[in-house]
């Protein structure tokens, strides 16, 4: 193959991600899919969107919108 | 100033935005873009009705066009104009320098004062007076001595990123190298000993007020990459903390820091700086352009509005410096910070002050998780030329990320500050004590006061409040631990209030011989031997690395010890102890002094 090239946007390695590194992926044209020089992860554009939308998982507060008194954060109805 | 939220709203001109430049490819059109992203950034503030700091980088004071807008923008939004040491790297300055170098506190000291003084006399040359703000990542105390004392007219400077350190080295795969942790996460008069370190009065005043780099998360950035949960509309992308094009994160972030002011006197307090590159019209990341530029326009309407409604006022950062001086001065900051990321109930109280920076969580019973003993005033050249080329973080003896905390690998011990309580042979630690606590200024002290928890100590069961006292102007935390109830009447618990820590910057281990370690009048020097020694009165350890004197007491009488630790817990621990029984109280003070 031909050497590999960055894809569309810049997606970072999804698995990276959750342990903290941004690093970009590159994107290997004959198989058609992204892959990460630092670790074993590679997959298509479908699966690198599916995994980050994983990496939310932590983000349990993260669409939700509070005011803060003396006792703390109250959730927005 | 009752009730002020202030903004210091600040955008650099840079004509090779470091970021852009690397992710888009640089090359010919990025000058323009470049100006473009800088225009769109000034009409989306000016648009929502809010001034802005506009740095000039040294590339941009090459461009006459760029030098225009600036004026104008001067003269019809009232637009401060200052100097970034930031955005260095251009054709003039690689010619003249002939490095790749962009970070003003890594050159040599004899670099630094003349790229200040060719930064500064290109700017003088372009607008006819001096700049009043600058800054950078970091300044260090000797750059910013050189500029005060060629460059008086300067008031305000950005002189460190919060928490960004091992963290941020780490996020960037190893090769971002603004290793600067344990600073202020607000502004504050730097030390002229060290830029990190509030300054206690005139004596040591650095004549300037220093403001950090963005307004950051007081839980996530503690232990997740720092530059993702801020206030800098795209890091908060990066970070992927948005669904869709909805991120009510970034204004839960911005209304939290809004709530410090209940606790500081009425005063609050924001910066946000993006850089070009991050509104690039490639896209950054997986976020695309239309994206990237939603976020920042969302930003601006939210202050725009918060203004609009009198809840925020906008200032320049000379005009913030004058404030500062006039309203806050050399006092202390605290402030106890809700997670509202995450969906856990975890606070984190946050204190800095002359003497000190720390850190206690209440969801594992207010230990103290992080120390960094600023009364000590460690004076730490860095740049070329020294052992401190890059690193610039001030040191730490407890930070329980980076050296363990409560929890090790079966062996050794990690750095917190907590207590045990034991009866009948069976012991527990605060740390496993989830809680919560209420902050409160009374009588020219903070007060920390967590609600009670109960140990389950064999057939006994006690109810023990902590509370935390911070005294404006003193080196000393009192601790103060009370046994509200036990099961068995008469029964005394044993509270053992102790000290695991360290030194270092890093999460590595460092050095341990030539500490000192006290207990009462016995002295032990540090050889790794695992020995222990009690004696009554007051337990200290001199850790003469960060030129630090750290020690305990409770009341005369009380007994106290040292442990020294071994190869595999390079670590000592200060302690005291006292029998309580129901109703009584055991106070304890930890105290801070400079050890030369
Ligand atoms: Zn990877």
């Amino acid at each position: 193959m031909a050497q590999a090239g960055k894809g569309k946007l810049n997606y970072r390695c999804p698995s990276c991600f959750m342990r903290d590194i941004d690093i970009d992926m590159f994107y290997d044209e004959d198989k058609k899919e992204y892959y990460c020089i630092r670790c074993c992860y590679h997959g298509s554009e479908e699966d690198v969107l599916q995994k980050n939308q994983m990496a939310r998982f932590r983000y349990k507060s993260m669409l939700k919108r509070f005011d803060f008194d003396d006792d703390g954060q109250k959730e927005r109805k | 100033m009752k009730d002020t939220f202030i903004l210091n709203l600040v955008h650099r001109p840079e004509l090779n935005p470091e970021y852009a430049e690397k992710t888009a490819g640089g090359g010919k059109g990025l000058e323009d873009e470049s100006i473009d992203i800088f225009k769109l950034q000034q009409r989306l503030a000016h648009e929502n009705g809010l001034k802005t700091t506009i740095q000039m980088t040294y590339s941009s004071l090459f461009s006459q066009y760029v030098v225009d807008l600036a004026k104008s923008d001067h003269q019809k939004y009232g637009d401060e104009i200052g100097l970034s040491l930031l955005g260095l790297p251009c054709r003039q300055f690689n010619e003249k320098y002939r490095t790749k170098d962009f970070c003003i506190w890594m050159f040599s000291l004899e670099d630094r004062k003349r790229i200040i003084d060719d930064v500064f006399g290109k700017f003088f040359e372009c607008f006819g007076f001096w700049p009043e703000s600058t800054g950078s990542y970091y300044l260090d105390a000797q750059s910013i001595a050189y500029i005060e004392e060629r460059y008086p007219s300067v008031k305000c400077a950005v002189a460190t990123c919060w928490e960004e350190g091992p963290k941020a080295y780490h996020t960037c795969n190893n090769s971002w190298y603004t290793l600067m942790d344990g600073g202020p996460w607000n502004p504050w008069i730097p030390s002229t000993c060290n830029t990190h370190v509030p300054a206690k009065g005139p004596e040591d005043d650095s004549h300037i007020v220093a403001i950090p780099h963005l307004s950051r998360d007081l839980i996530a950035c503690f232990d997740g990459n720092g530059s993702n949960f801020g206030t800098h509309p795209q890091n908060v992308l990066r970070g992927m903390v948005y669904e869709g094009d909805q991120y009510p994160y970034l204004f839960n972030l911005i209304d939290q820091y809004r709530h410090m002011g209940k606790y500081n006197g009425g005063y609050s307090y924001n910066m946000m700086f993006v850089g070009p590159g991050w509104l690039n019209k490639k896209g950054r990341w997986e976020a695309p352009y239309s994206l990237l530029e939603k976020s920042y326009s969302d930003a601006m309407a939210y202050y725009g509005n918060l203004k609009k409604e009198g809840k925020l006022c906008d200032m320049g950062m000379s005009e913030f410096a004058s404030w500062f001086r006039e309203n806050r001065l050399y006092s202390s900051e605290a402030f106890l910070w809700k997670d509202i990321l995450y969906g856990s109930e975890k606070s984190h109280f946050w204190y800095s002050s002359p003497s000190m920076r720390c850190c206690l969580d209440m969801n594992q019973g207010g230990a103290m998780i992080d120390l960094r003993p600023y009364e000590s005033k460690l004076v730490r050249e860095c740049g070329i030329g020294t052992s401190h080329v890059q690193e610039v973080s001030y040191p730490f003896l407890i930070q329980a990320n980076y050296r363990a905390g409560y929890f090790t690998h079966y062996a050794g011990e990690g750095t917190v500050k907590s207590c045990t309580v034991s009866y009948g042979g069976v012991k527990a630690d605060m740390c496993l004590c989830r809680t919560k606590a209420v902050l409160r200024s009374e009588d020219g002290q903070r007060v920390l006061e967590l609600d009670p928890v109960q140990f389950k100590l064999g057939e006994l069961v006690a109810d023990i409040q902590s509370v935390f006292y911070f005294r404006e102007g003193s080196n000393e935390v009192k601790t103060v631990r009370k046994v509200l109830r036990t099961s068995i009447p008469d029964a005394k618990v044993c509270i053992t209030e102790y000290m695991t820590a360290c030194y270092g910057t890093t999460e590595y281990p460092e050095p341990m011989d030539g500490i000192k370690l006290i207990a009462g009048d016995k002295t032990l020097d540090y050889q790794y031997k695992c020995r222990t020694v009690r004696a009554v009165g007051c337990c200290t350890a001199v850790v003469p690395q960060v030129e630090c004197k750290v020690s305990m007491h409770a009341s005369e009488g009380d007994e106290c010890f040292v442990k020294e630790g071994y190869a595999f817990s390079p670590m000592f621990t200060l302690g005291v102890v006292r029998n309580a029984g129901q109703g009584e109280v055991f106070e304890s003070w930890l105290k801070l002094e400079k050890a030369n």
